[in-house]
């Protein structure tokens, strides 16, 4: 029985399983039309109620620079999508994690860590995706032209990708810490609205009570959405987006730790 | 000299305050079945959670081909193979590209992977179901998958926990001829079970569990020595006849165990018995309202070496 040949494989690298595991998931996931569908309209919808309920904010001042709401809300909804992208994969990667697949890779020389690190990768990539249809949204049906042009809206959307995939991690470390999908749905919550609605996304800073000033100011998404506001109007610094990246990856450290130690048990 | 792949000895593990594993030690030889046999809450996945390197012990240890399952417990996953006794598939594909995605994380190239996945589908005759997703396969078959899965690295040690559990009969067989098949070929084989006629059928070797503890080792020529072949239950008709008819079994050298008012379990060890005790009954001139014969289950075993059931309560 050819069972028994026996195999003379080499290990396989954290890289290698990191890359076949990525692999995996997004295979899995873009065969389901169902799941690309919504995926996929999901942060579209987003985008036009914004868009339509938050208009007249367009007429504050402080928003003059931006040239019209759209160019203001568009970037700060890239960044949106990216949070809630993060927070909607938790209960997916609870899923996962309890189910058949992982329990295998329990007992193979596999790194469940290389799991945690593909998944955030497919999460990733299926975030660069929906960004790309909101932005085409909104430059075809909402008049979105800001003055970086291409260059600038392609770096905000590299730049958004980048913190998304930072966000990932606090939600896998506490996707791996609660364990419990009703437990998960009300942290995840905790943590989403707040970093959302006390950052520089929705209102300019200027409007806000002065206590929410000071959460802002710590606030990962506040920088983000600067950086990418100020990538896709033109007007980029250098240190705007290396506060973002930085703010972000710390978040991300944070939370892989987290994540690295709770899944060992 | 022989060759033991698994050496365990005094192993305990607690979780919290109760003992799943209350110091327990045996070893299993290359290329032979260990059947693990016991209730649920006995330990058997306990143990073969420690064995797989799931779990870690609290006490003792264990090794697996020279390797301990802590210390070195990622070169002992190199060279185990394990199925669960829920199938651990990704149902959203198929089990061809369950198979290929295994073989690659296990260190083959894209083309090896190819290869070893369509040599598995072809040895467990998985071919029409080869590409549909597993979630559409049937129960029976994605144990099949699963254990075609488990095999993807060559395993010298599988383990497998109540493979048969929930399988039809026809399935259940064929399974059992692959598992025999496989440990013929060389490789070494854990299995748990709750069923005797899976032990006997496939084991070596017999150890039963009992609230942690070894209550039963060895062959299963043993087990069988301790409990008979079968197990006839007699009813009778008068309660005030059973205790008479208990003694005369006992007299006539069989392991009688009462069951209620009227009814009287026999462990026997062939037809002779069975005659044996008809014309027993017979000569005492009892009314019987019951004869039945059927095959020793576990509970057996327990009473067989306990006399009180060593049943979690």
């Amino acid at each position: 029985m050819t069972v028994f040949s026996t195999q003379t494989w080499p290990e396989c690298g954290f890289g290698a399983q990191v890359r076949i595991l990525a692999w995996r998931s997004l295979r899995a996931e873009f065969a389901d039309r169902r799941l690309v569908f919504f995926g996929l309209l999901q942060p579209v919808v987003l985008l036009v109620l914004f868009s339509q309920v938050f208009q007249v904010v367009g007429a504050l001042p402080g928003l003059s620079g931006y040239d019209g709401y759209v160019n203001f809300l568009v970037p700060a909804t890239l960044i949106t999508i990216a949070l809630t992208t993060a927070m909607g994969s938790s209960a997916g990667l609870l899923a996962e994690l309890y189910g058949g697949f992982t329990s295998r890779l329990r007992c193979m020389p596999v790194s469940l860590f290389a799991a945690l690190t593909a998944r955030t990768i497919a999460d990733g990539v299926r975030l660069g995706a929906q960004l790309i249809v909101v932005v085409a949204v909104s430059y075809a049906l909402l008049g979105f032209r800001p003055g970086g042009g291409v260059a600038g809206v392609a770096a905000a959307v590299a730049l958004t990708v980048f913190f998304g995939w930072c966000l990932d991690w606090v939600f896998v470390a506490l996707t791996t810490m609660v364990r419990k999908v009703e437990a998960l749905q009300a942290v995840a919550f905790v943590v989403t609205f707040p970093l959302m609605f006390s950052s520089s996304a929705y209102m300019p800073i200027a409007a806000m009570p002065s206590w929410m000033r000071i959460l802002s100011a710590l606030n990962p998404v506040t920088y983000a959405v600067n950086a990418t506001r100020a990538l896709s109007s033109g007007v980029a610094s250098g240190p705007a987006v290396l506060a973002a990246a930085g703010t972000a990856f710390a978040v991300a450290v944070v939370g892989g730790v987290c994540a690295r130690r709770a899944i060992r048990r | 000299m022989r060759d033991s792949v698994i050496v365990v000895d005094g192993l305990i593990k607690r979780f919290g305050e109760v003992e799943a594993l209350a110091g327990i030690g045996f070893t299993v030889e290359r290329g032979s079945i260990l059947a693990v046999l016991g209730h649920n809450g006995a330990g058997k996945t306990s143990l073969v959670d420690i064995l797989s390197t799931r779990a870690r012990p609290t006490v003792g240890s264990a090794s697996v081909c020279g390797l301990d399952v802590v210390r070195s417990a990622r070169q002992v996953r190199r060279r185990i193979g394990v199925t669960n006794q829920y199938a651990a598939l990704d149902d959203a594909v198929s089990p061809r590209e369950n198979l290929r995605v295994l073989a690659r994380l296990l260190g083959a190239n894209p083309q090896q992977a190819r290869r070893r996945a369509a040599e598995l589908i072809g040895l467990f005759g998985l071919d029409t179901h080869a590409d549909l997703p597993a979630r559409l396969c049937s129960g029976g078959l994605r144990r099949r998958v699963d254990l075609a899965a488990s095999l993807v690295g060559t395993p010298e040690v599988l383990f497998l926990d109540e493979p048969s559990t929930g399988l039809d009969p026809v399935s259940r067989s064929g399974l059992w001829d692959t598992i025999a098949g496989l440990a013929a070929a060389g490789t070494t084989v854990v299995l748990t079970t709750q069923y005797l006629e899976e032990a006997d059928r496939l084991a070596d070797q017999v150890i039963v569990l009992g609230l942690g503890h070894i209550v039963l080792a060895g062959e299963p020529a043993r087990l069988k020595s301790a409990l008979g072949n079968q197990v006839v239950s007699l009813k009778l008709e008068n309660p005030f006849e059973t205790e008479r008819l208990m003694r005369r079994i006992t007299g006539f050298g069989l392991p009688a165990n009462r069951q209620g008012a009227t009814m009287i379990a026999v462990a026997v060890t062939g037809p002779a018995d069975i005659v044996g005790l008809v014309r027993l009954t017979d000569a005492e001139g009892l009314l019987l309202c019951g004869f039945t014969v059927t095959e020793p289950t576990l509970d057996d075993v327990y009473r067989a070496v306990h006399q009180t059931a060593v049943v979690p309560s």
